[in-house]
Protein backbone atom coordinates (compact mmCIF):
# COMPACT_ATOMS: atom_id res chain seq x y z
CA UNK A 1 0.00 0.00 0.00
CA UNK A 2 2.78 2.48 1.01
CA UNK A 3 4.79 1.13 -1.88
CA UNK A 4 2.06 1.57 -4.43
CA UNK A 5 1.45 5.33 -2.80
CA UNK A 6 4.96 6.45 -3.10
CA UNK A 7 5.02 5.53 -6.46
CA UNK A 8 1.74 7.37 -7.47
CA UNK A 9 2.58 10.51 -5.56
CA UNK A 10 6.65 10.60 -6.80
CA UNK A 11 5.52 12.47 -10.13
CA UNK A 12 3.23 14.97 -8.92
CA UNK A 13 5.38 15.56 -5.82
CA UNK A 14 8.34 15.81 -7.97
CA UNK A 15 6.33 18.73 -10.33
CA UNK A 16 5.75 20.69 -7.16
CA UNK A 17 8.72 20.86 -5.59
CA UNK A 18 10.54 21.85 -8.96
CA UNK A 19 7.53 24.16 -9.17
CA UNK A 20 8.77 25.53 -5.87
CA UNK A 21 12.21 25.90 -6.39
CA UNK A 22 11.23 27.79 -9.63
CA UNK A 23 8.85 29.93 -7.75
CA UNK A 24 11.47 30.77 -4.44
CA UNK A 25 14.51 30.90 -7.20
CA UNK A 26 12.49 33.53 -9.73
CA UNK A 27 10.48 35.51 -6.73
CA UNK A 28 11.57 34.89 -3.02
CA UNK A 29 15.14 35.26 -3.06
CA UNK A 30 17.33 38.34 -3.60
CA UNK A 31 19.66 39.41 -6.19
CA UNK A 32 23.17 38.20 -4.93
CA UNK A 33 25.87 41.23 -4.41
CA UNK A 34 27.88 40.91 -7.57
CA UNK A 35 26.01 38.32 -10.09
CA UNK A 36 22.37 40.41 -9.50
CA UNK A 37 20.26 38.28 -10.88
CA UNK A 38 22.45 35.94 -12.96
CA UNK A 39 22.82 34.15 -9.78
CA UNK A 40 19.29 32.64 -10.03
CA UNK A 41 21.17 29.82 -12.17
CA UNK A 42 22.77 28.83 -8.90
CA UNK A 43 18.84 26.76 -8.15
CA UNK A 44 19.60 24.95 -11.38
CA UNK A 45 23.31 24.51 -12.22
CA UNK A 46 24.41 23.25 -9.26
CA UNK A 47 21.22 20.25 -8.35
CA UNK A 48 21.85 19.39 -12.29
CA UNK A 49 25.40 18.77 -11.72
CA UNK A 50 24.49 17.26 -8.09
CA UNK A 51 22.12 14.30 -10.44
CA UNK A 52 24.36 14.22 -13.33
CA UNK A 53 27.85 13.01 -11.43
CA UNK A 54 26.86 11.94 -8.09
CA UNK A 55 23.26 10.43 -8.35
CA UNK A 56 22.96 8.64 -12.01
CA UNK A 57 26.17 8.30 -12.28
CA UNK A 58 26.59 7.08 -8.90
CA UNK A 59 23.79 4.60 -9.74
CA UNK A 60 24.97 3.15 -12.78
CA UNK A 61 28.51 2.49 -11.17
CA UNK A 62 27.04 0.76 -7.95
CA UNK A 63 24.47 -1.34 -10.17
CA UNK A 64 27.14 -1.90 -12.93
CA UNK A 65 29.79 -3.44 -9.53
CA UNK A 66 26.69 -5.31 -8.09
CA UNK A 67 26.36 -6.94 -11.57
CA UNK A 68 30.12 -7.69 -11.72
CA UNK A 69 29.87 -9.33 -8.04
CA UNK A 70 28.96 -13.25 -8.61
CA UNK A 71 26.62 -12.71 -5.77
CA UNK A 72 24.21 -10.46 -6.49
CA UNK A 73 24.59 -10.69 -10.83
CA UNK A 74 21.24 -10.50 -11.87
CA UNK A 75 19.63 -8.52 -15.34
CA UNK A 76 17.99 -6.25 -12.95
CA UNK A 77 21.35 -4.57 -12.10
CA UNK A 78 22.18 -4.19 -15.83
CA UNK A 79 18.88 -2.46 -16.68
CA UNK A 80 19.55 -0.46 -13.33
CA UNK A 81 22.78 0.77 -14.46
CA UNK A 82 21.51 1.23 -18.52
CA UNK A 83 18.53 3.37 -16.77
CA UNK A 84 20.91 5.28 -14.85
CA UNK A 85 23.60 6.23 -17.26
CA UNK A 86 20.87 7.47 -19.73
CA UNK A 87 19.53 9.64 -17.00
CA UNK A 88 22.93 10.99 -16.45
CA UNK A 89 24.10 11.64 -19.60
CA UNK A 90 21.10 13.74 -20.35
CA UNK A 91 21.93 16.26 -16.87
CA UNK A 92 25.55 16.27 -17.75
CA UNK A 93 24.69 17.37 -21.08
CA UNK A 94 22.10 20.15 -19.26
CA UNK A 95 24.86 20.88 -16.51
CA UNK A 96 27.25 21.87 -19.41
CA UNK A 97 24.41 24.24 -20.82
CA UNK A 98 23.23 25.81 -18.09
CA UNK A 99 26.78 25.99 -17.30
CA UNK A 100 27.62 28.05 -20.67
CA UNK A 101 24.65 30.20 -20.00
CA UNK A 102 25.95 31.44 -16.73
CA UNK A 103 29.38 31.83 -17.86
CA UNK A 104 29.24 33.72 -20.95
CA UNK A 105 27.87 37.12 -18.65
CA UNK A 106 29.90 35.86 -16.19
CA UNK A 107 33.54 35.01 -17.24
CA UNK A 108 32.49 36.70 -20.73
CA UNK A 109 32.62 33.45 -22.12
CA UNK A 110 30.93 30.25 -23.06
CA UNK A 111 33.64 27.96 -22.42
CA UNK A 112 36.94 27.93 -20.79
CA UNK A 113 39.16 24.91 -21.22
CA UNK A 114 39.93 24.41 -17.47
CA UNK A 115 39.95 21.29 -15.49
CA UNK A 116 36.24 21.21 -14.10
CA UNK A 117 34.88 22.00 -17.59
CA UNK A 118 36.85 19.81 -19.44
CA UNK A 119 36.27 16.91 -17.09
CA UNK A 120 33.16 17.04 -16.69
CA UNK A 121 32.67 17.41 -20.74
CA UNK A 122 35.25 13.79 -20.67
CA UNK A 123 32.13 12.41 -18.21
CA UNK A 124 29.99 13.01 -21.45
CA UNK A 125 31.73 11.72 -23.91
CA UNK A 126 32.16 8.50 -21.40
CA UNK A 127 28.43 8.10 -20.68
CA UNK A 128 28.09 8.08 -24.60
CA UNK A 129 30.36 5.60 -25.07
CA UNK A 130 29.17 3.40 -22.74
CA UNK A 131 25.46 3.37 -24.14
CA UNK A 132 27.44 3.13 -27.86
CA UNK A 133 29.16 0.06 -26.28
CA UNK A 134 25.56 -1.47 -25.40
CA UNK A 135 24.56 -0.92 -28.79
CA UNK A 136 27.33 -2.88 -30.53
CA UNK A 137 27.09 -6.02 -28.30
CA UNK A 138 23.69 -8.21 -28.68
CA UNK A 139 24.14 -10.90 -26.39
CA UNK A 140 22.87 -9.86 -23.22
CA UNK A 141 25.16 -10.96 -20.81
CA UNK A 142 28.55 -10.17 -22.99
CA UNK A 143 26.71 -6.57 -23.45
CA UNK A 144 25.72 -6.31 -19.25
CA UNK A 145 29.64 -7.74 -18.23
CA UNK A 146 31.58 -5.05 -20.77
CA UNK A 147 29.54 -1.81 -20.20
CA UNK A 148 29.69 -2.50 -16.38
CA UNK A 149 33.27 -2.40 -16.67
CA UNK A 150 33.40 0.53 -18.24
CA UNK A 151 30.86 2.04 -16.09
CA UNK A 152 33.41 1.14 -13.36
CA UNK A 153 36.30 2.81 -15.23
CA UNK A 154 34.11 5.81 -16.33
CA UNK A 155 33.27 6.17 -13.03
CA UNK A 156 37.56 7.38 -11.73
CA UNK A 157 36.72 10.65 -13.42
CA UNK A 158 34.14 11.85 -10.94
CA UNK A 159 36.24 12.39 -7.80
CA UNK A 160 38.38 14.36 -10.47
CA UNK A 161 35.44 16.63 -10.94
CA UNK A 162 34.84 16.81 -7.80
CA UNK A 163 38.22 17.73 -6.60
CA UNK A 164 39.16 19.68 -10.03
CA UNK A 165 38.49 23.14 -8.53
CA UNK A 166 40.59 22.04 -5.00
CA UNK A 167 43.74 19.89 -6.93
CA UNK A 168 44.24 22.75 -9.74
CA UNK A 169 43.72 26.75 -11.06
CA UNK A 170 40.15 26.60 -12.56
CA UNK A 171 37.87 29.47 -14.24
CA UNK A 172 34.89 27.62 -12.67
CA UNK A 173 34.19 28.26 -9.09
CA UNK A 174 35.42 26.54 -6.56
CA UNK A 175 32.72 24.86 -4.28
CA UNK A 176 29.73 26.63 -2.38
CA UNK A 177 28.17 23.70 -0.68
CA UNK A 178 30.61 20.70 0.02
CA UNK A 179 33.58 22.88 0.83
CA UNK A 180 36.77 21.69 2.40
CA UNK A 181 35.78 23.69 5.53
CA UNK A 182 32.33 22.26 5.45
CA UNK A 183 31.18 26.13 5.50
CA UNK A 184 28.37 27.44 3.33
CA UNK A 185 29.25 30.21 1.38
CA UNK A 186 25.51 31.06 0.75
CA UNK A 187 23.09 32.87 3.14
CA UNK A 188 19.30 32.95 4.09
CA UNK A 189 17.10 32.28 1.61
CA UNK A 190 19.52 31.51 -0.77
CA UNK A 191 20.70 28.81 1.21
CA UNK A 192 17.03 27.44 1.77
CA UNK A 193 15.82 27.43 -2.52
CA UNK A 194 19.57 26.00 -2.93
CA UNK A 195 18.55 23.14 -0.77
CA UNK A 196 14.95 22.68 -1.81
CA UNK A 197 16.52 22.51 -6.04
CA UNK A 198 18.54 19.54 -4.48
CA UNK A 199 15.53 18.12 -3.27
CA UNK A 200 13.07 18.66 -6.08
CA UNK A 201 15.91 17.38 -8.82
CA UNK A 202 16.70 14.54 -5.98
CA UNK A 203 13.38 13.53 -6.84
CA UNK A 204 13.24 14.08 -10.06
CA UNK A 205 16.06 11.56 -10.62
CA UNK A 206 14.03 8.48 -9.42
CA UNK A 207 11.22 9.84 -11.10
CA UNK A 208 13.04 9.74 -14.29
CA UNK A 209 15.49 6.44 -13.37
CA UNK A 210 11.64 4.42 -12.58
CA UNK A 211 10.77 5.48 -15.74
CA UNK A 212 13.33 4.42 -17.87
CA UNK A 213 13.65 0.91 -15.93
CA UNK A 214 9.98 -0.25 -16.42
CA UNK A 215 10.33 1.56 -20.29
CA UNK A 216 13.31 -1.26 -20.65
CA UNK A 217 11.61 -4.12 -18.52
CA UNK A 218 8.33 -3.77 -21.15
CA UNK A 219 10.92 -3.45 -24.25
CA UNK A 220 12.48 -6.63 -22.89
CA UNK A 221 8.82 -8.61 -22.91
CA UNK A 222 7.70 -6.74 -26.10
CA UNK A 223 11.21 -8.20 -27.84
CA UNK A 224 10.65 -11.33 -26.53
CA UNK A 225 6.73 -11.64 -26.98
CA UNK A 226 7.56 -10.85 -31.18
CA UNK A 227 9.93 -13.95 -30.66
CA UNK A 228 7.49 -16.04 -29.54
CA UNK A 229 5.10 -15.16 -31.98
CA UNK A 230 7.28 -15.54 -35.07
CA UNK A 231 7.90 -19.03 -33.57
CA UNK A 232 4.46 -20.33 -33.15
CA UNK A 233 3.87 -18.44 -36.63
CA UNK A 234 6.58 -21.16 -38.08
CA UNK A 235 5.50 -23.93 -36.55
CA UNK A 236 2.11 -23.28 -37.84
CA UNK A 237 3.32 -23.27 -40.95
CA UNK A 238 4.93 -26.51 -40.65
CA UNK A 239 1.82 -27.80 -39.70
CA UNK A 240 0.53 -27.89 -42.68
CA UNK B 1 -0.70 -24.73 -48.79
CA UNK B 2 -3.71 -23.12 -51.41
CA UNK B 3 -2.73 -21.46 -55.15
CA UNK B 4 -3.99 -18.44 -53.66
CA UNK B 5 -1.09 -18.00 -51.00
CA UNK B 6 1.65 -16.14 -51.83
CA UNK B 7 4.95 -18.09 -52.22
CA UNK B 8 6.90 -18.40 -49.42
CA UNK B 9 9.88 -15.77 -49.02
CA UNK B 10 12.97 -17.79 -48.98
CA UNK B 11 15.62 -15.00 -49.56
CA UNK B 12 18.15 -15.93 -47.12
CA UNK B 13 18.48 -13.57 -43.83
CA UNK B 14 21.06 -12.35 -42.22
CA UNK B 15 22.67 -14.49 -39.60
CA UNK B 16 22.48 -13.50 -36.13
CA UNK B 17 25.95 -11.57 -34.80
CA UNK B 18 28.79 -14.21 -34.11
CA UNK B 19 30.68 -12.89 -30.62
CA UNK B 20 33.74 -12.41 -32.77
CA UNK B 21 31.76 -9.35 -34.64
CA UNK B 22 30.82 -8.33 -31.39
CA UNK B 23 34.43 -8.05 -30.10
CA UNK B 24 35.12 -5.92 -32.99
CA UNK B 25 32.34 -3.59 -32.70
CA UNK B 26 33.43 -2.97 -29.19
CA UNK B 27 36.90 -2.51 -29.73
CA UNK B 28 35.41 -0.36 -32.65
CA UNK B 29 33.45 1.75 -29.96
CA UNK B 30 36.43 1.81 -27.37
CA UNK B 31 39.20 3.14 -29.70
CA UNK B 32 36.50 6.21 -30.52
CA UNK B 33 36.05 6.55 -27.22
CA UNK B 34 39.80 6.50 -26.34
CA UNK B 35 40.38 8.97 -29.14
CA UNK B 36 37.56 11.49 -28.34
CA UNK B 37 38.80 11.18 -24.61
CA UNK B 38 42.51 12.23 -25.73
CA UNK B 39 41.37 14.73 -27.97
CA UNK B 40 39.10 16.53 -25.09
CA UNK B 41 42.54 16.14 -22.50
CA UNK B 42 44.63 17.52 -25.06
CA UNK B 43 42.86 20.80 -25.76
CA UNK B 44 42.37 21.46 -21.72
CA UNK B 45 44.67 19.89 -19.53
CA UNK B 46 47.46 18.53 -20.81
CA UNK B 47 48.93 21.85 -21.57
CA UNK B 48 48.56 23.02 -18.26
CA UNK B 49 46.14 21.27 -15.45
CA UNK B 50 46.03 24.97 -14.25
CA UNK B 51 43.73 27.28 -15.97
CA UNK B 52 46.05 30.75 -15.21
CA UNK B 53 48.99 32.22 -13.43
CA UNK B 54 48.86 34.16 -10.33
CA UNK B 55 50.16 37.64 -10.03
CA UNK B 56 52.54 36.45 -7.57
CA UNK B 57 53.57 33.37 -9.54
CA UNK B 58 54.19 35.37 -12.36
CA UNK B 59 56.34 38.08 -10.74
CA UNK B 60 58.30 35.81 -8.87
CA UNK B 61 59.41 33.91 -12.09
CA UNK B 62 59.51 37.20 -14.56
CA UNK B 63 62.06 36.11 -16.29
CA UNK B 64 60.78 32.69 -17.64
CA UNK B 65 57.41 34.23 -18.43
CA UNK B 66 59.01 36.94 -20.51
CA UNK B 67 56.57 38.25 -23.06
CA UNK B 68 55.27 34.74 -23.33
CA UNK B 69 51.27 34.79 -24.17
CA UNK B 70 49.81 33.23 -20.67
CA UNK B 71 46.77 33.72 -18.48
CA UNK B 72 47.16 36.30 -15.52
CA UNK B 73 44.91 36.33 -12.45
CA UNK B 74 44.69 38.79 -9.68
CA UNK B 75 42.29 41.35 -8.00
CA UNK B 76 41.57 44.38 -10.07
CA UNK B 77 42.96 47.20 -7.63
CA UNK B 78 40.33 50.01 -7.26
CA UNK B 79 40.22 53.26 -8.21
CA UNK B 80 42.92 52.45 -11.23
CA UNK B 81 40.05 51.12 -13.65
CA UNK B 82 40.35 53.66 -17.02
CA UNK B 83 37.66 53.01 -19.92
CA UNK B 84 39.29 53.51 -22.74
CA UNK B 85 38.02 53.57 -26.74
CA UNK B 86 39.68 50.26 -27.20
CA UNK B 87 38.99 48.56 -23.60
CA UNK B 88 40.10 49.60 -20.71
CA UNK B 89 43.24 49.74 -18.49
CA UNK B 90 43.66 48.95 -14.48
CA UNK B 91 45.98 47.66 -12.16
CA UNK B 92 45.84 43.81 -11.60
CA UNK B 93 46.80 43.38 -7.50
CA UNK B 94 48.58 39.76 -5.75
CA UNK B 95 49.12 39.52 -2.32
CA UNK B 96 51.06 42.27 -0.80
CA UNK B 97 52.58 44.48 -3.08
CA UNK B 98 52.84 42.66 -6.06
CA UNK B 99 50.90 44.18 -9.32
CA UNK B 100 50.59 44.66 -12.91
CA UNK B 101 49.53 47.47 -14.62
CA UNK B 102 47.22 46.28 -17.49
CA UNK B 103 46.17 47.50 -21.24
CA UNK B 104 43.50 45.42 -22.14
CA UNK B 105 41.77 45.14 -25.47
CA UNK B 106 38.11 44.48 -26.43
CA UNK B 107 34.88 45.12 -23.83
CA UNK B 108 35.20 43.83 -20.67
CA UNK B 109 32.53 41.09 -18.88
CA UNK B 110 29.73 42.63 -17.90
CA UNK B 111 30.29 41.79 -14.35
CA UNK B 112 33.66 43.37 -14.63
CA UNK B 113 34.30 45.54 -11.66
CA UNK B 114 36.61 46.86 -8.97
CA UNK B 115 38.06 44.16 -6.19
CA UNK B 116 37.00 41.25 -8.59
CA UNK B 117 39.08 38.57 -9.50
CA UNK B 118 39.80 38.85 -13.20
CA UNK B 119 41.80 36.30 -15.68
CA UNK B 120 43.74 38.66 -18.32
CA UNK B 121 44.62 36.66 -21.39
CA UNK B 122 47.81 38.34 -22.75
CA UNK B 123 51.30 38.98 -22.65
CA UNK B 124 54.10 41.28 -21.54
CA UNK B 125 54.70 43.93 -24.42
CA UNK B 126 58.31 43.51 -24.08
CA UNK B 127 60.18 40.88 -22.06
CA UNK B 128 61.48 43.06 -19.33
CA UNK B 129 57.93 45.14 -19.12
CA UNK B 130 55.98 45.79 -16.09
CA UNK B 131 52.96 46.38 -18.18
CA UNK B 132 50.78 43.21 -19.06
CA UNK B 133 48.75 43.71 -23.06
CA UNK B 134 45.85 41.60 -22.10
CA UNK B 135 43.51 40.85 -25.48
CA UNK B 136 40.59 39.29 -23.08
CA UNK B 137 39.23 39.91 -19.35
CA UNK B 138 37.63 36.75 -17.65
CA UNK B 139 35.71 37.45 -14.55
CA UNK B 140 36.70 34.78 -11.89
CA UNK B 141 33.49 34.96 -9.37
CA UNK B 142 33.84 33.81 -5.85
CA UNK B 143 31.41 30.70 -4.69
CA UNK B 144 30.14 32.90 -1.83
CA UNK B 145 26.24 33.94 -2.62
CA UNK B 146 25.14 37.05 -0.50
CA UNK B 147 22.12 38.72 -0.76
CA UNK B 148 21.82 42.34 -2.19
CA UNK B 149 20.06 44.90 0.18
CA UNK B 150 18.98 47.47 -2.30
CA UNK B 151 17.39 49.56 0.67
CA UNK B 152 20.84 50.37 2.02
CA UNK B 153 22.50 52.99 1.70
CA UNK B 154 26.40 53.82 0.48
CA UNK B 155 28.14 55.85 2.81
CA UNK B 156 30.79 58.59 1.04
CA UNK B 157 33.37 56.17 2.71
CA UNK B 158 32.49 53.03 0.75
CA UNK B 159 30.19 51.09 3.80
CA UNK B 160 27.00 50.51 3.68
CA UNK B 161 24.37 50.72 6.51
Amino acid sequence: MIKLLSQRLLGPVTLLALAATLWMGLVVTPPDKVQGDLARLVYVHPALAWVALYLSFGTATIASGLYLWKRTRSMVMDRVAHSAMEVSLVFIVLTLITGSIWGRPTWGVWWAWDARLTSTAILGVLALGYLALRRANDDPTLRARRSAVLAILAAINVPIIHFSVQWWKTLHQGATVFTASRTLLIHGSMAWTLLLSFVAFTMLFFWLLRARYRLEVQRERTSGQSLRDALEERRREGAF
Amino acid sequence: MTSTEAPLDLTPVEPPSSPSRSRWRSLGVVAVLALAVLALLSQGLLHSLNYFKTVDEVLANRASVGDSVIRLEGVVKPDTITRTSSGASFILAGSGSNQVSVIARGTPPQLFQANIPVVVVGHFTTRASSVFDGTQILVKHTASYIAQHPSRVQAPNGTTR
